[in-house]
């Protein structure tokens, strides 16, 4: 059983990986999207679904790791891979500076001071000289698709392998006892401030990566693109959708829903954006715990899994 | 001077209006547990109404109101009943992502019925204003100013002194109490949730009488509505409007001094301290 699901797992690591050698210029570029918004989503999975701390503001790290590449590249002139590292550096000062104060915060608070702070952010980095100001900047291009494409995937299978290690460290069960009772983690020796700001800046670390990429990608970024509060909402719903605080259900949660999404966007526009609204409202009533979950459950419950969501969570 | 005086005039105006953006989001909050994420969708709804109210029959955006109201109250409560009350006892988190979705819907079922163009109410005295001393005030923003100042202060009244008023205010502080004495709390909290969108209707009018409306205003407005919720705290309908006053205040100053692309770093900066500093709000009980 465990030695079949390695391999299925391998396999079809193997097939994504070969995504650039045949198929169309279209599907490796959906790919690029859909595998960096699997890694935000992952990025989400490390403070959202495993320390339980719903964080709207994951989009700042991605601005910060799109503008640390740019930043690095346009203005100093320094090669890619040191702008990544330089927007990963951003990334963890500003998890850490912010984190400890807003971290504090519970539930909604914490929601809503995190989505504050993205908020902030745009505005902020709208007026700095040296990021552009709204003017934003422009990235020397490079053409070469599928090299994108397998550092998106390779950054992906990364995020993946730190969850798994998150379900089997002591760190990683630190923060589920966080998300589970965070009184009872701190009486049992957990030190929480600790834990939940690595867990913070560690999520948003994947975010600046997937930012720092997509920047070089496109060429392109704006305070506007870079920050936008719509990527989290995003990512935590594919997130939520496919399973937070799972391995692999952000992954999967991410990939179909980017795949239906495409599909729907280019048959109608703004049907596609519906779908989406929809399919957050059906998802949250039917299976409040995600994929995962779902498929788990469902084979020994059926339909009554649904009624069951429904029954327990009604007035 | 004189143009501090007007600007503080500019803001108290704004921030009178931020105040019954915010009394509804308040409410549902309040009583309901629910961070209402689509409560800006609905203001744009509400506005829609009242733009549809007057241009197609010549209503007067202030006295065609109660029928916005009455329109989104409905609404509302046919939202809470089917949609929302499914997911009533769910944790926070799924919570807010529902609105959320039901914002995405909203906004884009918005788009393809009314397009994305812009949109204003013009009445006829859109453009009159009255000169007092060295300052002018704007006729329309006057009566919207007016209009918001007397829904919220009703907004308290009614929560005291009326039997609805105290059954919501019950259920707010105990459900379980609230049933035993004969609450039905599912009838309840669709009244409530009905209320808080009649009020986003509104707010919504009043708004479209002010500024521009397209779709996608929502999720700006559903924003400051939060940082006056938070500022004024959830305890008490009045708060919001010192919520609203201040923030409404802030941010025509930032504008003045410091530069209008700072508006939005000031308010939001100031809600970021404020969760920090005073989780309940400034008004709120401490912590």
């Amino acid at each position: 059983m465990k030695t079949t699901r390695i391999a299925l797992i391998l396999a079809a690591l193997a097939i994504l990986a070969a995504v650039p050698w045949f198929g169309s210029d279209v599907l490796v570029q959906f790919g690029i999207n859909a595998l960096l918004i699997a890694v935000l989503a992952q990025g989400w999975n490390i403070i959202g679904g495993y320390a339980g701390y719903a964080s709207f503001g994951n989009s700042v790290f991605y601005g910060l790791g799109s503008y640390g590449v740019a930043i690095a590249m346009v203005q100093w002139q320094l090669p890619f891979g040191v702008g990544l590292m330089f927007g990963v550096a951003l990334a963890a000062v500003f998890a850490v500076l912010l984190g400890v104060p807003v971290l504090r915060l519970r539930g909604h608070y914490f929601a809503i001071a995190t989505l504050a702070l993205a908020q902030v952010m745009t505005a902020i980095v709208s007026n700095v000289k040296l990021a552009g100001q709204n003017i934003g900047l422009v990235l020397p291009p490079l053409n070469n698709d599928p090299l994108f494409y397998e550092l998106s995937l390779g950054l992906l299978v990364l995020a993946t392998l730190t969850i798994y290690w998150l379900t089997r460290s002591r760190f990683g069960f630190g923060l589920i006892a966080i998300r589970e009772n965070e009184e009872g983690a701190a009486v049992m020796g957990v030190n929480t401030t600790l834990y939940k700001t690595l867990a913070f800046a560690l999520s948003g670390i994947f975010s600046a990566l997937a930012g720092g990429i997509h920047a070089y990608w496109v060429t392109f970024i704006d305070p506007e693109s870079a920050f936008d509060i719509g990527l989290n909402i995003k990512m935590i719903i594919m997130a939520v959708f496919g399973g937070p605080g799972t391995v692999l259900g952000p992954v999967v949660g991410a990939l179909s829903l980017s795949a239906v999404s495409e599909f729907l966007s280019s048959e109608i526009t703004s049907l596609a954006g519906l779908f989406f609204g929809a399919v957050v409202v059906a998802a949250v009533v039917l299976m409040p715990r995600g994929l995962a979950d779902m498929l788990r459950r469902f084979r020994s419950m059926g339909w009554r899994y649904f009624a069951e969501n429904i029954r327990s969570h009604r007035l | 001077m004189d143009l501090l005086a007007q600007i503080l005039i500019n803001g108290i105006f704004l921030g009178g209006l931020y105040a019954v953006m915010a009394l509804g989001l308040a409410l549902v909050w309040g009583v309901l547990n629910i961070v209402n994420l689509a409560h800006g969708a609905f203001i744009m709804l509400g506005a829609y109404v009242s733009w549809y109210l007057y241009t197609y029959t010549g209503i007067d955006p202030f006295l065609g109101l109660p029928i916005t109201a009455a329109v989104m109250f409905a609404l509302g409560y046919a939202v809470q009943r089917s949609v929302l009350n499914l997911i009533v006892r769910a944790p926070m988190f799924n919570t807010l992502l529902i609105t959320f979705g039901l914002e995405v819907v909203l906004t884009y079922l918005a788009q393809l019925a009314f397009s994305a163009d812009f949109r204003t109410i013009n009445p006829a005295y859109a453009g009159d204003s009255i000169v007092l001393g060295p300052v002018v005030l704007p006729v329309a923003r006057l009566l919207a100013f007016g209009i918001a100042i007397v829904l919220t202060v009703g907004m308290w009244l009614f929560l005291l002194h009326t039997r609805l008023g105290r059954a919501i205010r019950a259920t707010a502080q105990n459900l379980v109490a609230a049933r035993l004495y004969g609450v039905e709390p599912r009838h309840l909290y669709a009244m409530t949730f009905g209320i808080g969108i009649a009020l986003a209707g509104m707010a919504g009018g009043l708004y479209g009488t002010v500024s521009q409306i397209n779709p996608y205003i929502g999720a700006a407005l559903t924003a400051k509505s939060f940082a006056i919720s938070i500022i004024g705290g959830l305890d008490n309908p009045l708060g919001v409007i010192v919520g609203g006053l201040f923030l409404g205040i802030l941010e025509s100053l930032t504008a003045l001094y410091i530069g209008s692309t700072f508006s939005d770093v000031a308010s939001f900066g100031v809600l970021v301290l404020v969760l920090i500093v005073r989780p309940n709000g400034l008004l709120g009980k401490a912590a």
